[in-house]
């Protein structure tokens, strides 16, 4: 049987790689096999530690039943088809492993009770020996079958465990619905999403999923996008908006056009993202695999060590086999294993049902040590969206209204930058397109604005900053200025002809959001800085309006990366960069987080160590929470994992044994093993309640 | 075996010395001391180089790993900047091994029983790059050479 290869899929669109159907088949047929196994070792293991225990009630040698019940033959056989039935595949995993020049949890357990069923075997069959050296005929059956069915009790648990770790991913595969409505010949067929292609229309009836992503063609309705930004409110459509797969349909029918399928859809980026980020390993996790790595070697060498020694000093060989087999079965790798891996899987599951994906395991970690938060005003503080609000003449102007707007119209037509088309969109309310002269010579300047001949004039509009480096006399402008840039105004002056004619007061107000999502911020103890292209009167009033002290203002777009870079070197670090911007990208890679907004370009998007699904800022906080969350779930785990075997491998090998007389029973042994990587996980899985804080309704 | 040597316990009575001859305990502690040598050679030494990857029809390096209480081969040398498949096929029924995971690639590639299944990577730069299963314990070695 082959399974389909992991390369993207390019003429399917269904999302979840084939195995994960058989993956789940597996994991509930091995889920069956185990307790099946663990509920006739439980069985078996009751009757020997019935037979074991005869002969020790009240101290008489008393049995519980028939004495033929206490014998040593009973308890070969109860005891063998729990070893080698119930507990087989210990031994054909330790087999295979060996044979492999490996060693796992497998080889530990079956030396373990293998030793301990030889031994009684040879007890059993050749009593004498034991009788010659004065030793009573013991035997240990019991202690191999408590082993065998605590461990196998311990992988029931753990496999079930395992299973609610990756939840989310199945969670995220579900959201597409298997079908689509698709319009053939404007009549709707039903038909499976996997044969949905580019450019298809599909109808979406209320209460039904978006089956992939598209660009709403006819009708409007509120659609619910919880389950992929974690936004609750559903978002109001119309005739242009985007849709995205998954989602849900509340209201009214529509049409879409499909854009997007298969791997492309932001749903599948999402799950590959996040298979992306439980496929990496932080930086913590590096020492506790270079310890897994020689771990199961070593404990075995620990325990034939601790055989040499207890012999050497008793002579006694009953003895030294008890050390020996409590060393090997007390011993836990897979704690160690499991410790952050699991603690990432359900974090970064938890991170995307809440519209917050991590890129990598290593971002997880780091998000939660940052010290500073770096924002982007245009788009992540601000709507993005600014409106021209002043237009102001200067008394010297020349040009009449209409024909200077005209001119600053077509030159910043030619423009994308957002302060542009808020200009443009000013001069077309205010005079007709057809009015517009042609441009040529054009230039723009990042971050400073643009010039070129418009209709025989020499136009150029920017900031008042790069027109007085143009030599432009911008000491008219002054009282103007002032009060624009008090209200959080952008200034874009206009310059004809070398005169100075006009200048726009361009605002872009705060999100609704955003006051909150930085006293949330504040609150974490992060110091917060404002990145402005704005002149520092207009850029301070809008960090005042949101609640931030610092900003760094009139920097251009090619500067972000070194502001960030200069943050760094300060000793401030480690710093967060949040932006949106195709400009953001060198700057959200510089620091050593790049957060970047959903609802921003695919640029920033592909730069960023963290994407933010819903472009709500409160997300920042929301993931650094998250991060410091799972990286004290890891330190929990690891640190139990490593005190556990730093702990109970001395104490299995009797390190006390000569100070207080205890010796650790290899079956008690056994169950702190068996439960030891049960509460890693169980610890990693109290991930699961993590729900990011909801900032007050009316800032949503 | 007494009742108290269930729990953490004084159980002195059984556990009695035995005088034993000094030649015994010699032996004793020089067959222990063989087999933590050896046990540790066995697991840990490295066993052989790695195994070269064979060429696909279209120039792509191939590698056929079966998964078997380990990966073989363990060891794979292939050459930098060359697309590479490395074709898994799992006959382990340990869910242990049901994935591998290859962190300096942020990739990993489920593994269901008896089936083969791949997975296509582009090692750009030489080095060492180990791939391990879902719980660590059972590992591989991507040996990357330059061209």
């Amino acid at each position: 049987m082959t399974i389909a290869s992991q390369t993207p899929p390019c003429c399917h669109n269904d999302i979840g790689p084939a195995p994960v159907e058989a993956m789940e088949r597996e994991l509930a047929q091995e889920r069956t096999l185990l307790r099946r196994q663990f509920t006739v070792a439980a069985v078996l293991t009751s009757l020997v530690l019935l037979a074991s225990l005869g002969p020790m009630v009240g101290g008489h040698h008393r049995t519980l039943g028939p004495p033929w019940f206490s014998s040593p033959w009973t308890q070969l056989l109860l005891t063998t088809p729990v070893l080698f039935w119930c507990g087989r595949s210990f031994f054909t995993g330790a087999w295979s492993a060996l044979r492999q020049h490996s060693a796992d949890m497998n080889t530990l357990v079956a030396a373990g009770t293998g030793i301990a069923w030889l031994t009684s075997l040879l007890v059993t069959v050749f009593p004498q020996v034991l009788v010659a050296e004065g030793l009573p005929v013991d035997v240990y059956y019991e202690t191999a079958a408590v082993i065998i069915t605590l461990v196998l009790l311990g992988r029931l648990l753990e496999a079930r465990a395992r299973g609610q770790t990756s939840e989310a991913i199945r969670h995220l595969l579900q959201l597409q619905p298997p079908t689509a409505r698709v319009l053939r010949q404007g009549q709707p067929v039903q038909i499976p999403v996997s044969l949905v292609a580019v450019g298809d229309q599909i109808v979406v009836r209320p209460g039904e999923k978006v089956p992939v992503d598209g660009v709403l063609e006819e009708g409007q309705s509120w659609v619910e996008e919880a389950m992929l930004t974690g936004e609750a409110t559903p978002v109001a459509k119309a005739v242009g908006d985007s849709v995205i797969g998954a989602s849900l349909n509340r209201s009214g029918s529509f049409t879409f056009r499909v854009t997007r399928v298969g791997g492309d859809t932001v749903l599948a980026q999402i799950v590959e993202l996040v298979r992306q980020a439980q496929s990496s390993r932080t930086q913590v996790q590096r020492l506790a695999d270079q310890v897994v790595g020689w771990f199961v070697p070593v404990v075995i060498a620990l325990a034939v060590a601790a055989f040499v020694v207890w012999f050497l000093i008793s002579g006694n060989a009953v003895l030294a086999m008890l050390f020996l087999v409590s060393v090997l079965v007390i011993a836990c790798p897979c704690a160690l294993g499991l410790a952050t891996p699991t603690s990432i899987m359900v974090a970064s599951g938890k991170g995307a049902e809440n519209g917050l994906i991590f890129r990598s395991a290593e971002a997880l970690e780091t998000a939660g040590k940052l010290r500073t938060v770096v924002l982007d005003k245009t788009g992540t503080l601000t709507l993005g969206q600014p409106e021209v609000t002043d237009f102001e003449r200067l008394p010297a102007a020349r040009l009449p209204i209409d024909a200077l707007l005209a001119l600053t119209a077509a030159l910043e037509s030619r423009s994308e930058h957002p302060l542009a088309e808020a200009i443009v969109a000013y001069a077309r309310s205010r005079c007709q397109d057809s009015a517009w002269p042609g441009v040529q010579d054009f230039e723009a300047v990042a971050g400073r604005g643009v010039r070129g001949q418009v209709g025989g004039h020499s136009v150029v509009v920017g900031t008042p900053r790069w027109l007085a480096e143009l030599a432009i006399d911008m000491v008219p402008l002054a009282p103007l200025m002032a009060p624009l840039e008090a209200k959080a105004c952008s200034v874009a002056t206009v310059v004809v002809d070398g005169n100075l004619e006009a200048c726009f007061g361009i605002s872009d107000p705060p999100k609704p959001s955003s006051v909150a999502a930085i006293a949330a911020l504040r609150r974490l103890g992060l110091e917060v800085v404002m990145l402005s292209g704005d002149a520092r009167r207009s850029a301070e009033a809008v960090a005042a309006q949101v609640g931030i002290e610092r900003v760094i203002a009139e920097v251009r777009p090619a500067d972000k990366a070194a502001v960030v870079r200069q943050l760094q070197e300060q000793g401030e670090g480690p710093v967060a960069m949040v932006g949106d911007g195709i400009n953001d990208a060198p700057a959200l890679a510089q620091a050593d987080i790049g957060i970047a907004m959903g609802t921003g370009t695919d640029v920033a998007i592909a730069a960023s160590d963290i994407t933010l699904i819903s472009g709500n800022l409160a997300g920042v906080a929301a993931a650094i929470d998250l991060s410091r969350q799972t990286m004290a779930n890891i330190r929990q785990n690891l640190f139990f994992a490593f005190a556990y075997n730093v702990a109970g491998i001395p104490i299995a090998a009797g390190l006390l044994f000569p100070l207080t007389g205890w010796l650790l029973n290899p079956m008690i042994a056994g169950a702190a093993m068996a439960f030891s990587s049960v509460s890693v996980v169980t610890n990693a899985l109290r991930l699961r309640r993590y729900r990011p804080t909801p900032l007050p309704l009316a800032s949503r | 075996m007494t009742y108290s040597s269930l729990v953490l316990a004084a159980t002195a009575p059984l556990w009695r010395t035995i005088d034993q001859p000094p030649t015994l305990k010699l032996l004793v502690a020089a067959l222990g001391l063989a087999f933590i040598v050896g046990e540790l050679w066995w697991f840990l030494a490295p066993h052989g180089s790695g195994v070269e990857a064979r060429r696909g029809l279209d120039g792509r390096q191939e590698v056929t790993i079966t998964v078997d209480g380990g990966y073989d081969p363990p060891r794979i040398r292939v050459v930098a900047g060359q697309p590479l498949r490395l074709i898994f096929h799992r006959i382990d029924p340990s869910s242990c091994v049901a994935q591998v995971i290859f962190p300096d690639f942020q990739r990993s590639l489920d593994l269901p029983l008896e089936a083969t299944t791949s997975i296509d990577l582009l090692p750009a730069e030489p080095g060492l790059y180990p791939f391990h299963c879902g719980m660590n314990m059972v590992r591989g070695l991507l040996e990357v050479v330059a061209a």
